[in-house]
Order: structure tokens, then C-alpha cells, then sequence
């Protein structure tokens, strides 16, 4: 069900971790909230404090960035992030017992099936939200993860790992072996996060093969409750099609609904 | 014994409120009411309906710029029968502030039309004419550069309703105060200003638009300076209430705004920066006539130049 009761929240951090190349991992410590989320779901998060703070005009205040719940367990929730802008850089420079401003949890999130042979598709940043899903499916469904990234800096642990410079793992895309794989370990359901056209070229080749496939994407954010209407793909069929917000009926859709393209 | 009396009453037009805050179109919807009380609004204005459904612009539709933001939803709307079925009865069910509706239209018959479907329902306080959007093609903003066409729309819309009526004009023409001059020989009873000014923003790497249609409505703290200039020129133009946003973060931003000559304000962009910036803004408000002993009267276009 989607998130109808938005809340904003202050926490601090509670542990830091660093990662390889440009990705770190913010923990924060909240059980009640631990409770209400579930994976595929995010959160609007900033470094920073409130507007009346920042009379500095050096420091403008920014937008929130929505950033995925990459792990939840008896109220440690995890932020695994990648410096790409302010937002995030921003983020990154925060210490253990820095205020953390969040509105969440947030969009629809994944369907928790049982029973299933189950292919992951993660490119990049779009690592995090698999991870939480995984921990949740992995005792009820058997699962394949590939992921894939440009260099050895962006990989992190699955079942297989391409790298598009050869650094790690096989050389070139993460799409190149997925007709393969889902024939030969007989997938019958694929979840994928990650680049546009990693995500295009994943749904090209499930729908070929008639597989479900569940996506998460991302999207630009203003407000993240589903007020502005700034984060909208454009999901349904050829002829009857509406642009959706990725962050109240998304993030998470069925990728033969998505209309690819269109992005 | 006496009364305390609320320093924060404006007068918009026809209507009396409690306080000079509310939100502009199309920032603000009844999921925002979870982070505050809506008595801290002296209004409510919702997102601009059109007759006809509109499914709105290509994505990206959004870029935070140095200092502000770029968006290109193109008044994406349910249409004015799914208002009418849906959202309004809900609007109604959850607010007890004034409800403000905002409508565009592509003619001046579209916008009666409109008005005269509204008309016949309860529970609206007024209307906004969005004769501004820049990110539609022909509705609104045709409307909006040209004087004689927004009088004749404020003539034809005025003589059909009791309700309050402001007309949200555009900072993309050449002399806003022309304009506001014509709204209000035409029957407007307030304005709004002023609507997002053209923005853009290049990819410099490759020289990719960050928009996908190119150029968008810029918002937010970097307008402000322009916002403040326009809504002062107008309140020494005409003599209706003025409705200002533009860059509005900060109870002192508001402020100046009231100093400037508006009599009421909106949060627009402010509302994503930070969810609570309304009741900051009221509190602040509200601190600063309490401390200083004045009441709004005291302040709206008091400004010493």
C-alpha cells in the first residue's frame, strides 16, 4: 500500500561506514519506524537543519534527496549512498551524531513473493534497494544476483559482477549475459534498480522471454509526497497511458507497464 | 475584559482571514497537512485545474539550480469533472481554511465555463485565474501578456460570481503593471504574483537540457529580488490586495514582502525545501507584530523608500 501519512522526522547518525570509490552508508537507529518500512521503499533525506538556520546565504537550503532503504533490521536502518551532487556530497561529510532531516518512509515498494526463481538485475547506485529486498526473499525463493558497474569502485558483493572497464568480474554490461542466465537457471521473475538504459535493455529482454519484472526507478524529486508532480514516467500501455509519480505510485512498477520509449 | 486581538487579520478582496499566509498552486496539497496544523494557513490554494484532463509535460520535468528551481509539470491535472467528483468533496471534507481554486483555460468562454460548473458547487472561498503558466503552450499565459484580453476575461468572470476572485499574473511581459491596471478595471478583487519566470539549465559536459522541453518556470530563493520589485510596482499601481510569492523562505522574507505592499504572501518552493516552513513562517509572523506591537495594517506597503 502506498504511504498516505508522510512523516518528517529528525535522527541522528549513528554509525558511518565507508565504502569503495564514491558510496558510503549513513545508519540511523529508529525500531518503531524500523516497523513501517519495506523494501523498495525510500526516504527524502538532508544533511542539513532547518531553513531559519541557514542565514548564512553562502549555504542555501536544498531540496531533500530520495535516497532507498538499502537495510532495515530491528531498528537499524541503513542509507547507502553515492556522491553524484551538493545533495549528496553534502551527505557524505556527515559524522556519527549528526541531525539527519527525513520524510518517510515513502512510494509502494516491492511485492514480497514466496516460491519463485528469482534473477536480480542491479546496476551501479542501484544496488541498495535489491539488498534489503534479498534479505527479505532469500529464505522463501531461490535467487540469482548480477550487478554491474563501470569500474571496480562501483561493484559490490552478489553472484555475479560485470565491470563496462574489465576491472572486476566479467567485462562489459550486466544486460550481455541476462537472456542466458534467466533460460538457464530458469528465472521466472526478475527485480531490477539501476541506469535507464540497463533497465530498458533488462525490460526489452523480459519481455521477449514473457517474464514479470518489477523496476524501481529514479527519478529528479521536488517534494517526494506526491504533491508536485515533478518525479512522472509515463506507465500504462501504448494506448492508454498516464504520467505517474514515481514517488507516491512508484518507485517500483511493473516494467511491461513503463513506457520505455518515452524515457 | 478585553479581547485579544489577532495582529496577523489581512483583508484579501472579499474574504477576512485570520493570517496572512497561504501556499501557491501546484506546491502544496492535503498530504503537506501532515506535518502541520492547517489553522496556520490563512488560505489554501490548490493545483490549477483545466477543463480537460492534462497528462502534463515529459520527464525530466525538475532541476535545482544554484539557487532555486526549474520545473516543467505543464498543469498536469485529473480535469474539471474528476475535480468536481474527487478531489473537491475530499478538499472540502479535510479543510476548514478557505479553500482558493485555481482554473486555467484555453478562451474566454472555457474560463466561464469553468467558473460557472464551480460556481454551483460549496465549500469555495474564490478563485484563481491562472492566466501565467509558462509551460503550457496556449492556455493561461496567452492570456496573461496581453491587457485587454485579461480585462475582457476579469469582465466576463467577475459579473458570474460573488466569491473572491484574484487573477495570478505572469512576470514574463514587459510592464506587469499594465496588466494588473486591466484585472482590475475588469472586476478582479485581488492579485496574485508572481507566477515562475522563464529558467533553463544546460548539461555543460555534453550540452543536455536538464528540461526536457528546454525552458521551464524558475522558482525559489533566486527570483526574489525580482518578486519583491514586481509586487511593489503593482501595489503602487492598483489599489486591490496582492497576494506575493516568489522566493519566499523565511518569515523576514515575508516580511518584506507585506512592507512592500502585499497582503497576504505564499510559500511555493519553500514548501519542498522544508515542510515546516509554514508554521515557521507564522510564528515568526506572528513573534514579530506581537514584539513590535503593530498589526498588519501597520506594515503592508508601509515601506519607506
Amino acid at each position: 500500500m502506498n504511504n498516505t501519512h508522510p512523516q518528517r522526522l529528525e535522527r541522528a547518525v549513528y554509525s558511518r561506514e565507508e565504502l569503495c570509490g564514491d558510496y558510503f552508508i549513513l545508519w540511523i537507529w529508529d525500531e518503531a519506524l524500523s516497523k513501517q518500512i519495506k523494501p523498495g521503499q525510500f526516504f527524502e533525506i538532508r544533511a542539513h537543519a532547518s531553513l531559519t538556520d541557514a542565514e548564512d546565504s553562502r549555504c542555501l537550503p536544498k531540496l531533500f534527496k530520495p535516497i532507498s532503504v538499502y537495510d532495515n533490521s530491528g531498528g537499524r536502518i541503513g542509507f547507502f549512498i553515492k556522491k553524484v551532487g551538493p545533495g549528496t556530497i553534502a551527505l557524505s561529510k556527515l559524522k556519527a551524531g549528526d541531525m539527519l532531516e527525513l520524510i518517510g518512509p515513502l512510494g509502494n515498494g516491492f511485492p514480497l513473493i514466496t516460491q519463485r526463481r528469482i534473477l536480480l538485475v542491479s546496476g551501479g547506485i542501484g544496488y541498495p534497494p535489491l539488498w534489503y529486498l534479498q534479505k527479505e526473499l532469500i529464505n522463501h525463493n531461490l535467487i540469482f544476483w548480477v550487478h554491474g558497474g563501470a569500474g571496480q569502485g562501483d561493484v559490490f558483493p552478489c553472484d555475479e559482477v560485470w565491470t563496462v572497464d574489465g576491472s572486476l568480474g566479467k567485462k562489459g554490461l550486466v544486460t550481455q549475459s541476462l537472456k542466458s542466465l534467466i533460460t538457464e537457471k530458469k528465472i521466472d521473475l526478475v527485480f531490477s534498480c539501476g541506469p535507464m538504459p540497463m533497465l530498458k535493455q533488462t525490460a526489452a529482454i523480459t519481455s521477449e522471454l514473457g517474464i514479470e519484472h518489477y523496476t524501481s526507478l529514479e527519478a529528479y524529486m521536488a517534494c517526494g509526497i506526491g504533491v508536485c508532480h515533478g518525479c512522472a514516467v509515463p506507465i500504462g500501455s501504448e494506448n492508454a497511458w498516464d504520467y505517474l509519480r514515481v514517488c507516491k505510485e512508484g518507485p517500483v512498477f511493473k516494467a511491461e507497464e513503463v513506457l520505455w520509449n518515452m524515457l | 475584559m478585553e479581547h485579544a486581538v489577532n495582529p496577523l487579520q489581512t483583508r484579501l478582496g472579499k474574504l477576512t482571514l485570520h493570517n496572512p499566509v497561504t501556499v501557491a498552486s501546484g506546491t502544496f496539497d492535503l498530504e503537506n497537512l501532515e506535518f502541520f496544523k492547517q489553522e496556520l494557513l490563512g488560505a489554501f490554494v490548490c493545483k490549477t485545474i483545466t477543463r480537460e484532463a492534462k497528462v502534463g509535460n515529459p520527464p525530466p520535468r525538475l532541476f535545482e539550480t544554484e539557487a532555486g528551481l526549474i520545473n516543467s509539470i505543464g498543469l498536469q491535472n485529473p480535469g474539471l469533472d474528476a475535480f468536481i467528483a474527487v478531489n473537491l468533496p475530499i478538499l472540502r471534507s479535510h479543510l476548514t481554511v478557505p479553500l482558493i481554486v485555481s482554473f486555467s483555460g484555453n478562451s474566454i468562454a472555457e474560463f466561464g465555463e469553468i467558473l460557472q460548473r464551480l460556481e454551483a458547487e460549496e465549500g469555495i472561498a474564490g478563485y484563481e485565474l491562472n492566466v501565467s503558466c509558462p509551460n503550457v503552450e496556449n492556455e493561461g499565459i496567452a492570456f496573461g501578456v496581453h491587457p485587454e484580453t485579461v480585462q475582457c476575461l476579469c469582465e466576463s468572470v467577475a459579473k458570474r460570481t460573488n466569491r473572491e476572485l484574484t487573477v495570478k499574473l505572469s512576470p514574463n511581459v514587459t510592464d506587469i503593471a499594465t496588466i494588473a491596471k486591466a484585472a482590475e478595471n475588469g472586476g478582479a478583487t485581488s492579485l496574485s504574483l508572481i507566477n515562475t519566470i522563464w529558467g533553463m539549465a544546460i548539461d555543460w559536459r555534453n550540452g543536455n537540457s536538464m528540461i526536457k522541453k528546454g525552458i521551464g518556470g524558475y522558482s525559489g530563493i533566486g527570483i526574489k529580488p525580482l518578486a519583491l520589485a514586481l509586487t511593489y510596482k503593482v501595489a503602487n499601481t492598483v489599489k486591490l490586495p496582492i497576494i506575493a510569492m516568489g522566493g519566499i523562505y523565511s518569515w523576514q522574507d515575508a516580511l518584506e514582502f507585506l512592507w512592500a505592499g502585499a497582503s497576504m504572501i505564499a510559500l511555493g518552493s519553500a514548501n519542498f525545501i522544508d515542510p515546516l516552513v509554514v508554521p515557521k513562517v507564522h510564528e515568526g509572523l506572528h513573534q514579530y507584530m506581537i514584539e513590535n506591537k503593530l498589526s498588519l495594517q501597520d506594515v503592508v506597503g508601509k515601506c519607506v523608500v
